[in-house]
């Protein structure tokens, strides 16, 4: 029998309240050990660990990279699996590989094929793959089927064509077919973070507000806490509520430091939105059953009356090479905002003698205004700024003559005051030039309207 | 007094790639009761301090977790060419030093 299976019969004889695992919130990053022992001793009746988002840009979800390094990737889902095969129960893996489209999906797969291999697991493993057809999507662009996020523009057929990688986020409709057909195992592609906690508990039927609500918050592991870190984090789930408690002993979760998660990353602390519905929090309680766990009731579901899935897709626009380099000459500094474009335009005029200008070459002078969104004008001059040019081009080979070019001319350029005639910059090393691959942006980040969202992403299954 | 004086945490983040959200967080209510009351956190003045126009900025005030939400459109969208914070991780610096 399955560990789906298992959990799910045991739990529908018993009626008994359900336990629930956070082992992780970004999975690669490293899981605690100790607190990660901590919870598998108190018997979860599922595991879960989100590995993906789209705050990481669109370069990884473009490329079909991972953000997370290879060893650390794979030290997080051995320690993961291994715990979950020891005491029976599901694993759940959402957005795998950190943007969840076929190649991260893959990478994902090989890494847990080879540990089953290695340590000698049997399992049966469930893959539910998150990778939108092209063609479904231009008819659904055609039929007016595709809003934009946030003002979002609207989508074109050609953004559909264009793209390298557009995947869906999956609710939790086909988690709960992959656990109803019986894995051990079960790994989304891109996925929403909720559903790998919520799809469970909402198959036996406790309330969907208070297992949303729930896993909204475990999914960040241990972040809801004071002090909030990446320790693994057990939710206990009844009827009315549930309770958390950090397998951490250091890290309390309290009424406050609970409440105050729901703000993280969301525009609305009352309000989350999910492919199925819409999480109400605006009559969620929070009460401390000691120092250090918290009770959680209150959360309410309402069923979406228009079905709809988030959609992400990234568009490479080019290579791009940087120049690095630092500057501690007042003079300089004073004039770099006229330094830097007159010498734009000499690269200009230098690398478009013969060729069109195809590039762009854009400045980050740090210190000054590299950071801030809306730097304030008027503040004090500072002692030292880092500059980094930036230059987007059609080939690798242009973006490295324009940065090349751009190297020489800014080191050497002569301006009213100049003192310093033997070179403007320090280079921190050299080659100060580094060519830094393709350069993707975000094309698609859309709602789908479909009548059969769950149906976007199929399931396959694979005996270990 | 200024805000980073009162606050316990003021901090930036996207919420998803075209918004940014910054949350405000205090130890005890009647400091964050001291600062919802004070104009300085008006739209007006959020949308001044961030160049924005007025309608792109939204204040919520989140009792219950002693904390005020502040949600701004994006001038660039996350990873786009010219972003400069593709998480929005340090775009709270100009809070810090708002007269409360």
């Amino acid at each position: 029998m399955s560990a789906s299976a298992r959990v799910l019969d045991e739990i529908r004889r018993t009626r008994r309240p359900m336990r629930f695992l956070g082992a992780s919130g970004q999975l690669g990053y490293g899981i605690p050990t100790q607190a990660f022992e901590a919870g598998l001793a108190r018997k979860p009746d599922l595991i879960g660990c989100d590995m993906g988002s789209i705050d990481i840009g669109p370069t990884y979800l473009g490329k079909g990279e991972m953000a997370t390094a290879p060893a650390a990737t794979r030290r997080d889902l051995r320690k993961a699996l291994l715990g979950a095969r020891s005491i029976d129960v599901p694993l759940v893996i959402g957005s795998a590989g950190s943007a969840g489209a076929a190649p991260h999906l893959e990478a994902t797969l090989a890494i847990i094929r080879d540990i089953a291999r290695t340590e000698g697991l049997h399992f049966r493993l469930g893959v539910l793959r998150a990778d939108m057809s092209r063609d479904m999507l231009r008819a659904s662009v055609r039929a007016g089927a595709v809003i934009g996020i946030d003002d979002m523009p609207a989508l074109t057929e050609q953004d559909v064509t264009d793209a390298a990688h557009i995947v869906g986020q999956m609710g939790m409709g086909p988690f709960r077919r992959a656990l109803a057909e019986g894995v051990d195992v079960l790994v989304a592609g891109r996925a929403c973070d909720t559903a790998i906690f919520a799809s469970l508990p909402t198959m036996l039927g406790f309330q969907l507000g208070l297992s949303v609500h729930m896993a909204k918050i475990i999914e960040c592991a241990s972040l809801c806490c004071v002090p909030g870190g990446r320790d693994s984090i057990l939710a206990t789930l009844d009827e009315d509520g549930f309770e958390l408690e950090s397998m951490a002993p250091q890290r309390k979760a309290t009424p406050v430091s609970v409440a105050a998660h729901s703000l993280y990353e969301q525009a609305d602390p009352y309000t989350v939105y999910e492919p199925e519905g819409r999480l109400d929090l605006s009559g969620a309680n929070y009460t401390a059953v000691d120092e250090r766990r918290c009770r959680v009731t209150g959360a309410a579901w309402q069923d979406s009356t228009n079905p709809c899935v988030k959609i992400e897709g990234a568009l490479r626009i080019g290579e791009r090479a940087v120049l690095l380099a630092g500057a501690a000459d007042p003079r300089f500094i004073a004039h770099q905002r006229e330094i830097l474009p007159a010498v734009a335009e000499v690269v200009r005029e230098l690398v478009c003698e013969d060729t069109p200008e195809d590039y762009t070459l854009r400045f980050r002078v740090y210190g000054v205004d590299g950071v801030r969104m809306a730097a304030p004008v008027g503040e004090a001059q500072p002692g030292e700024v880092f500059i980094m040019g930036e230059c987007i081009a059609p080939t690798a080979e242009r973006a490295a003559e324009v940065v090349r070019t751009l190297k020489q001319y800014l080191l050497h350029h002569g301006y009213p005051g100049r003192l310093s005639t033997a070179g403007n910059l320090a280079f921190p090393f050299t080659p100060p030039e580094v060519s830094l691959g393709p350069a993707y942006r975000f094309n698609v980040y859309h709602l789908l309207h479909t009548a059969d969202p769950d149906g976007l992403f199929p399931l396959e299954i694979e005996a270990l | 007094m200024k805000l980073a004086d009162i606050a316990q945490v003021i901090r930036s983040k996207n919420a998803g790639p075209r918004r940014l959200t910054l949350d405000l967080m205090f130890a005890t209510d009647s400091d964050y009761q001291r600062v919802t009351q004070s104009p300085a956190l008006s739209r007006a003045n959020i949308a001044a301090l961030y160049a924005q126009s007025i309608e792109d900025v939204t204040v919520i005030p989140y009792p219950v977790g002693r904390a005020i939400k502040i949600v701004l459109a994006r001038p660039i969208m996350a990873g786009d060419p010219g972003d400069r914070d593709v998480y929005g991780a340090q775009q709270h610096a100009p809070l810090l030093g708002l007269e409360i």
